[in-house]
């Protein structure tokens, strides 16, 4: 796999390349970045290591993260034998490696490891700092951990969460206790009807699948309708859309990064540059992120993604008061041989909603298990009884 | 036709803070290209944004002092656009929840007094600096005030004439710098001004076509291009010299001219949006107590209670409270010698003109209050004389020296002094007996000569008045 | 969307597009606006914004106390720099 600078990587934690490590390059998937050396650390990088964890190397990323997994970056899709794209990090966990640490934005690492057969948690946006994280969409991106089992993810959360006085939307928690148990009895599950209807036959039969497996060690699991959800599909693409508009602008060719070899001024500097080095789905981020952010767009679309998202918790808050977690379904289908930016738009459907309210999300077997904020420890628990089961 | 200018201010103002507003880096002036960066402040991906807290203060301090309303939740915003002096091609600012909105201060001008209102205050970052190279025939880039804190004083279109525009850009600066939230230097770029302005026929309420000159940075400039500006468009309007149009333009110093900008501006579109990095500002009533605490008294109200209550002329008052650093001066010395009067005359006279000797200003005077007190009261208490005073005082100015122990060990002691003058005065007589003998025959006016002697012989050290005492003692 | 707003929007972002590839950014814009639709019609009347999501927990004032401190050189900052001379980071001559 690509990066990994170790030869021997059992038990060791590689960094997708979206998070900085002093001295190793951070492409971030894209040509821009190509020769980008970082001066400092991640703090999730120095906390693996203050912890004893030896950090094997970088892992290849779709482009800035946008993507559906994997499929834009600069240096190479990664692909199965069967031709389907997969997920860089849940291969090498698959070989080996103890976790992978990275930066879910818009879905990547929840697909890649729900499709892979491996696990991603995601945890609370605000518990694991974004110091040394390459910006995208600030207000909702965070750090997670691909594992090959539960326990592993989980005991590499519980180094890397806590506060940070560098990050200045860390949550004050110096530190967050994470703990597996084989035990959902009387824990209520629903499965919203709006992402279960959109996916194709055999992920619907995975999603009961795992609601039977869940009932049988005592769970209760429910259809429930939420209209509301699917309106979050939009108002992210506009968030992550605009945010990223604004965070890619520092890519211009004068400071580092890529600069176009021959220009006669500085708007020409500024185009080539970016022209040559972004891809066309960074392309497509910007000019829709910019458009919504425009004098005339503002208020009917930036400002109200920002009120989708207001609604959209304390929505959350009633259906949580009822539920301890959602399970869903991460895609439509169970793989894909390529993506078209429409895919990625399309897929993004199922996991926007905790993309945008920064919730802690478990990706495990085909499925999701999202909670409210903080209630990781649900979610480890669910994806446990569900490993268990097989 | 009559006209009426009508002109609006865009104050920017570097705020004295040590490190800048997202990041630690120093905000020396001078350090020498790109030595004060890091990676926030050129723009590389990974480091956030952590808000000073000396910039709210000093966000809040100038509010106070400009009579504005403190927003109490106040929020930060992102302003989008390229250009090389902006690392991150964006400017992160206030837009939608300022920290300070409507106020105003009061000018004085010929015509009298007037209020010019402020509509906001909001903080914000400042840009790098460009240097074109002729060598080179490039643009370097230096990214040392990328990221210093700036407010950004934003008038109401209250402003008619060059002569109030003036008197409002002194005003803030005397209130900022008495509150040191700034030291206003225009010279130095701690200060800088747009200038908008349209002008429109007396008695209109329509309003002209608005032009907008950036970054003037001294009264000079700024005068001018107003003055410039208003025939500008008179012309164009009373003889269709050109057609107005609302514009961005460059006050070129040299050739005393303005340009308007082959402006990309005109497309541009800022798409601000609130900054994801930096949550909201709330400023609860104790911060905001504590703060209203640190506000020094106002030069308007200092200068009445020197008045009133220390007893000094309204002139004397008024040149005191000009500046924060002889307020401070003054204040600390009187505190010392309880004599306001004394030190006020010691200021004005001995501490200016050392000042201006030294091609300094007010702002500048550097000596410990407390021992210009000690200086001032000796004096006053005949323990030294006058003379022996402007030396302690020479001796004192920005050195660590006692002003007590310099007076012992530099023989300027009143009286261990009158001994040495009887007898300087007893040698000069002695040595002029010519002299003597003319004065004693009535050419009185030869007298000035043998007190120039005996000031010669005691080098500088005797007072004049013990000097002519004695003279008068052996020659009357 | 417009050609004339496709070509302001590439304008203000310094992007250029192939006929091509201008096409497949204008089918695709095409559907996240019709995307757009879902979110319209979503009653948000008298909502505020959320913008931070620590609002939540009641995270306001993350605040420094005014300390500078130097950690990196200029040497470093542009080791990888494209073009610098003399300590500056250099570009193609501004005019005004």
């Amino acid at each position: 796999m690509k990066y990994i600078t170790e030869k021997d990587i059992k038990g060791t934690v590689a960094l997708e390349d979206t998070i900085l490590y002093k001295g190793i390059p951070c492409t971030a998937g894209s040509k821009m970045l190509e020769k980008f050396i970082p001066l400092h650390n991640a703090e999730v990088a120095d906390r693996l290591e203050k912890a004893g964890i030896s950090i094997s190397g970088k892992v290849n990323v779709g482009e800035f993260g946008f993507d559906l997994l994997g499929e834009t970056s600069y240096f190479g899709a990664e692909k199965d034998e069967n031709g389907n794209l997969v997920s860089a990090s849940s291969c090498l966990v698959k070989e080996g490696l103890k976790g992978v640490l990275a930066v879910e934005l818009n879905g990547a690492s929840i697909r890649g490891a729900a499709l892979g057969g491996t696990v991603f948690v995601k945890p609370t946006y605000g518990t694991v700092s974004r110091y040394g994280v390459i910006p995208c969409a600030c207000s909702s991106e965070q750090v997670g951990v691909h594992a090959c089992n539960v326990e592993n993810a989980s005991e590499i959360l519980s180094v890397i969460a806590g506060h940070d006085a560098k990050d200045g939307t860390s949550l004050p928690c110096e530190k967050y206790e994470y703990f597996v148990k084989d035990d959902v009895s009387g824990k209520k599950v629903c499965i919203p009807k709006e992402y279960f209807e959109k996916a194709d036959d055999s992920t619907k039969a995975n999603v009961e699948k795992i609601a039977d497996a869940l009932k049988s060690k005592g769970a209760q699991v429910e259809f429930v309708s939420f209209a509301e959800f699917e309106a979050s599909q939009s108002a992210w693409f506009v968030m992550m859309c605009a945010e990223s508009c604004n965070n890619l602008s520092r890519y211009e060719g004068v400071k580092f990064g890529h600069r176009t070899e021959s220009y006669n001024d500085i708007e020409e500097l500024y185009t080539k540059s970016r022209t040559e080095a972004f891809g066309l789905l960074a392309k497509s981020v910007i000019l829709y992120g910019s458009d919504v952010l425009s004098k005339n767009r503002y208020f009917t679309t930036y400002d109200k993604a920002l009120k989708v998202r207001r609604l959209l918790r304390t929505k959350l808050d009633a259906l949580f008061a009822e539920y301890d977690l959602i399970l869903a379904p991460v895609s439509s289908k169970t793989g894909y041989k390529e993506a078209s930016m429409k895919t990625v738009y399309e897929e993004s459907y199922f996991t926007s909603l905790a993309s945008m309210m920064g919730l802690p999300v478990v990706a495990t077997k085909g499925v999701q298990l999202i909670g409210n904020s903080f209630e990781e420890n649900k979610l480890l628990c669910a994806a446990k009884a569900i490993g268990e089961v097989e | 036709m009559k006209y009426e200018t009508i002109i609006g201010l865009e104050v920017h103002i570097e705020l004295a803070t040590d490190s800048k507003i997202f990041c630690s880096c120093g905000t020396t002036f001078g350090a020498g290209q790109n030595n004060n960066v890091c990676p926030a402040c050129c723009g590389m991906p990974g480091m956030l944004p952590i808000m000073n807290k000396k910039v709210v203060e000093l966000g809040m301090m100038a509010g106070m002092l400009t009579n504005c309303h403190i927003n109490r939740y106040t929020t930060f915003d992102k302003k989008s656009y390229y250009y090389p002096d902006l690392p991150s091609s964006y400017q992160t600012t206030q837009w939608f929840a300022p920290i300070c909105v409507d106020g105003g201060v009061e000018i004085e001008t010929s015509k009298g007094k007037k209020v010019i209102g402020i509509k906001q205050i909001h903080m914000e970052e400042d840009a790098g600096k460009l240097v074109h190279d002729e060598w080179t025939d490039t643009t370097l880039v230096d990214f040392n005030r990328t990221s210093v804190p700036l407010i950004e004083i934003v008038s109401r279109p209250d402003l008619n004439s060059v002569e109030e525009v003036v008197a409002y850009l002194d005003k803030l600066k005397t209130l900022l710098r008495f509150a040191k939230v700034s030291d206003c230097k225009m010279e130095e770029g701690s200060m800088r001004c747009d200038v908008n302005l349209s002008i429109r026929p007396e008695g209109s309420t329509e309003l002209g076509v608005r032009t907008e000159m950036k970054n003037m940075n001294s009264i000079t400039a700024i005068s001018k291009a107003i003055e410039y500006e208003v025939a500008r468009h008179i012309d164009a309007l009373e003889r269709g010299t050109e057609t107005l149009i609302q514009e961005t333009r460059r006050w070129d110093d040299v050739k005393n001219k303005s340009f308007g900008m082959r402006s990309k501006e005109m497309a541009a579109d800022y798409r601000y949006f609130p900054d994801p990095n930096l949550v909201p500002i709330i400023i609860d009533d104790e911060w905001f107590e504590s703060v209203k605490e640190r506000l020094p008294e106002l030069p308007h109200l200092k200068k009445a209670r020197y008045m009133d209550e220390l007893g000094l002329s309204e002139n004397d008052a008024s040149i005191i409270t000009s500046s924060r650093a002889l307020c401070d001066v003054f204040e600390g010395a009187t505190k010392v010698n309880g004599l306001p009067k004394d030190t006020a005359n010691w200021i004005l006279g001995e501490c200016m003109s050392t000042l201006r000797q030294k091609k300094l200003s007010a702002d500048d005077l550097d000596i410990d209050p407390a021992k210009l007190g000690i200086i001032v009261k000796m004096v006053a208490d005949g323990k030294i004389v006058r003379n022996a005073g402007k030396k302690v005082l020479a001796a004192v100015f920005g050195e660590d020296v006692d002003p007590v122990e310099y007076c012992k060990a530099n023989g300027l002691d009143a009286q261990s002094n009158a001994g040495e003058i009887e007898e300087a005065v007893k040698k000069v007589l002695d040595a002029n007996a010519d002299t003597v003998t003319k004065y004693k025959n009535g050419e009185t006016k030869v007298r000035n000569a043998l007190f120039g002697q005996v000031m010669k012989e005691l080098k500088g050290k005797g007072d004049p008045a013990s000097i002519q005492a004695i003279l008068s003692k052996l020659l009357d | 969307m417009t050609k004339e707003t496709m070509s302001s929007l590439k304008q203000l972002n310094r992007l250029a597009l192939t006929e091509t590839e201008e096409a497949e950014v204008l089918d695709f814009l095409a559907t996240l606006e019709k995307g757009e639709e879902k979110m319209a019609q979503t009653d948000t009347e008298g909502l505020k914004i959320l913008v931070h999501l620590s609002e939540v927990s009641n995270l306001f004032n993350v605040l420094r106390e005014d300390k500078a401190q130097k950690v990196y050189t200029r040497e470093e900052l542009q080791e990888h720099a494209p073009e610098a001379y003399d300590g500056y980071w250099q570009v193609p001559r501004l005019v005004d």
